[in-house]
């Protein structure tokens, strides 16, 4: 007993006398961000500044819906468990209504023009005009792929409207190809692929004075377009849909630049999308904007810190490194650096969507808007209800949503 | 006696702690969020609404589909994975060799978690490189769309539905089975009567208890159905899989509505609580 007794005294002291000994305690920055890529990109870089600040940086990484939540739960609390976060752009307005986020130009944050400017426009509020609430950490817009093997084998150029591309994917179908691929699942995937091709036509879901147009004729006409590009083509998901394109068995569709592979040899090729219904009409924006931002939480324990984190994070010198981990650049001097581009021949064109390119409406209720027009774009390609129906649906059922 | 009340009632007491904690607190809340507007990102602006989330509900037509699909969904499981669980449990209690083998295999896809089952077969029913259609190109079928296609769409979710539960009705009719005396079976051979007829007369009455049970459990999970339909199909298409989960999270949990999705998981409840009574009265009753 009394060997117990003195082995436990002996343990007690050791501990005791570590613990005095020990470094003074180290800060902590905790980041919840979207999982994959990202992630990966930030580990890549972190270290220099947890070495410089003694700093420990904590990233966790979510699915998409998961990060939505965490902020969320976390949004609530006095003192945040999460210090940095970051933000799908359709996120931001229901996010700065909340005060999710800390006010960057109140911290004396001084606006970065590098930044492209659209990109820079997401992260204020009110949208493109208030102070700066969120910085874009993945410069992500949504692209025209297509397979050049098999665009070089029929000596075709790249489509520069949408009539070109119905008949691009006519005359490939008849070859045996796949000539289109629409991602038509219900939910974000339809709307998302079905927008640019709305927008090309001079539509958009609401007018300046948020009243609902997707019922009408541009907007019937973009989504008749839409089905005869699925009548030519598949529907198909992700996964599917790079696979089919980078292998060349479907000839064309349009996505985000993360999800292809990105080397010089990569067979799916990228352009701007294409904004005009035929060679005659008028030029639109079209290609859909997805920046991942990035902002201090209200309630971090350590906003100072955080934002150091946040302006290391997205400096010019660090996206460089970045984009060699799957990061997507989101800086000018970035998209367009001589060696990166030597490597990574599509950041020109990112550069030149993302200028040209069209956000999505900026309402804290984008969300429940999206899945109502997903559910009748999806009964409309199904064939359960007609274009007309399916769109006089969709604006009842969005016209109620912004009601509330 | 009063001494021996007394104890009985301390010693139930951290159970009664426990339950109100776990179940009685959270029910408390959600019903009273339910007659309120809460949204988790404006705690401040919360005011209660009286029915308002619950006559949304009931009128929006995107709740009623749903509703009929998860009532649809439930019907078909249930008597699939019953029915086909109650011929492989006579088939396998049947075999003199191998049943312990058996019995083991058949019961790995119920042990793996729903979002696993979903990512499996989200590759195996892929359209352009899923086993499904690559076996269905050998024989000179064209891929099928299984999951963008409003035809098959549903029929897809209920029959992985049904690979991954019908062992676990298997499982409890089985051990059913296992308990039915053989001296019944002898007597009624005794008497003549022949295979269906012990089967209908003695097999069914011995193990309806076990295919009660089954029948009760299934019901209220598949009610649940969430997972799959969110991996696979989001709804889609055209809400053909929408369910009364996936609306909630949809409309109410995914946009921080608490009231509303409060509002839809009381529903929810009250559709459970029906059906699940009508299955426990039958139950007593015959006991």
């Amino acid at each position: 007993m009394k060997k117990i007794v003195v082995v436990m005294i002996m343990l007690l002291s050791v501990i005791l006398l570590t613990s005095a000994f020990a470094p003074a305690s180290q800060e902590k920055l905790t980041i919840a961000a979207r999982g994959g890529s990202h992630v990966d990109a930030m580990e890549a870089v972190k270290g220099e500044f947890e070495t410089a600040n003694n700093v420990k940086i904590e990233i966790l990484g979510l699915e998409s819906a998961d990060l939505k939540q965490k902020i969320g739960l976390d949004s609530v609390n006095k003192t945040g468990q999460l210090d940095l976060i970051m933000i799908d752009d359709p996120w931001m307005p229901e996010f700065a209504e909340s005060g999710v986020m800390a006010n960057l130009t109140e911290m004396g944050y001084v606006e970065d023009e590098d930044f492209a400017a659209p990109s820079r426009a997401i992260g204020k509020d009110p949208y493109g005009e208030g102070d700066v609430y969120a910085l874009p950490f993945s410069g992500n817009v949504m692209l025209f792929f297509y397979n050049k093997d098999l665009f070089d084998s029929k000596s075709l150029s790249v489509p520069a409207d949408w009539k070109s591309v119905l008949e691009i994917a006519k005359q490939m179908k008849s070859d045996g190809k796949i000539g289109y691929v629409i991602r038509g699942q219900q939910g974000n995937p339809i709307v998302t692929d079905y927008l640019p091709i709305l927008w090309s036509y001079g539509g958009n879901v609401f007018d300046a004075d948020w009243n609902v147009t997707i019922n009408t004729p541009e907007a019937k006409a973009a989504l008749e377009l839409y089905m005869e590009l699925l009548a030519n083509g598949v529907n198909y998901e992700k996964n599917d849909i790079v696979a089919a394109v980078s292998e060349g068995k479907a000839a064309m569709s349009l996505g985000w630049p993360s999800w292809y592979i990105s080397g010089a040899d990569a067979k799916a090729a990228y352009a701007p999308i294409p904004g005009k219904v035929d060679a005659d009409a008028e030029l639109h924006g079209s290609g859909m904007i997805g920046n991942w931002m990035m902002a201090v939480t209200a309630n971090s324990h350590n906003k100072e810190l955080a934002l150091e984190f946040l302006k290391f994070v997205t400096s010019a010198e660090n996206q460089k490194v970045e984009a060699t981990f799957g990061g997507v650049p989101t800086r000018a001097s970035v998209l367009t650096d001589p060696e990166l581009t030597a490597k990574y021949p599509y950041l020109p064109t990112l550069l030149e969507a993302t200028n040209n390119s069209v956000v999505r409406p900026r309402t804290p209720l984008w969300s429940n808007v999206e899945t109502a027009l997903g559910t009748e774009l999806s009964s409309a390609i199904s064939g359960v209800k007609t274009v007309d129906q399916a769109l006089t649906d969709a604006a009842a059922a969005i016209t109620a949503v912004m009601a509330e | 006696m009063k001494q021996n009340k007394t104890f009985s009632y301390l010693m139930s007491l951290p159970t009664i702690i426990i339950l109100a904690f776990l179940t009685v607190f959270p029910l408390g809340y959600t019903i009273y969020y339910s007659f309120t507007n809460f949204n988790m990102l404006k705690p401040k602006a919360l005011k209660f609404i009286g029915l308002s989330n619950f006559e949304k509900i009931l009128a929006d037509p995107y709740f009623q589909q749903a509703l009929l699909n998860t009532l649809k969904f439930m019907v078909l499981a249930v008597i699939l994975e019953t029915g086909i669980g109650l011929l492989v449990a006579l088939l396998i209690n049947s075999l003199s060799k191998g049943q312990k083998i058996f019995r083991t295999l058949l019961l790995l896809p119920v042990v793996l978690p729903p979002v696993t089952v979903a990512l499996i077969w989200r590759i195996m029913l892929s359209n352009n490189y899923g086993i499904i259609n690559k076996l269905l190109e050998l024989v000179g079928i064209a891929p099928v769309s299984w999951l963008n296609d409003v035809r098959t769409a549903f029929y897809c979710i209920l029959a992985i539905d049904v690979w991954q539960y019908m062992p676990f009705a298997f499982l409890l009719i089985y051990a059913s089975l296992q308990s039915v005396p053989e001296s019944q079976y002898e007597a009624a051979q005794i008497d003549g009567a022949n295979a269906f007829h012990q089967f209908w007369y003695i097999t069914i009455p011995n193990i309806m208890g076990g295919i009660v049970l089954v029948i009760l459990l299934r019901s209220i999970d598949s009610i649940r159905l969430f997972d799959k339909v969110n991996i696979l199909t989001r709804g889609g298409p055209a809400n053909t899989t929408a369910t009364i989960t996936q609306y909630i999270y949809n409309y109410g949990v995914g946009n921080y509505r608490i009231g509303f999705s409060s509002a839809g998981a009381i529903v929810m409840t009250l559709i459970v609580l029906l059906i699940s009574s009508l299955y426990v009265k039958r139950a007593f009753q015959r006991n």
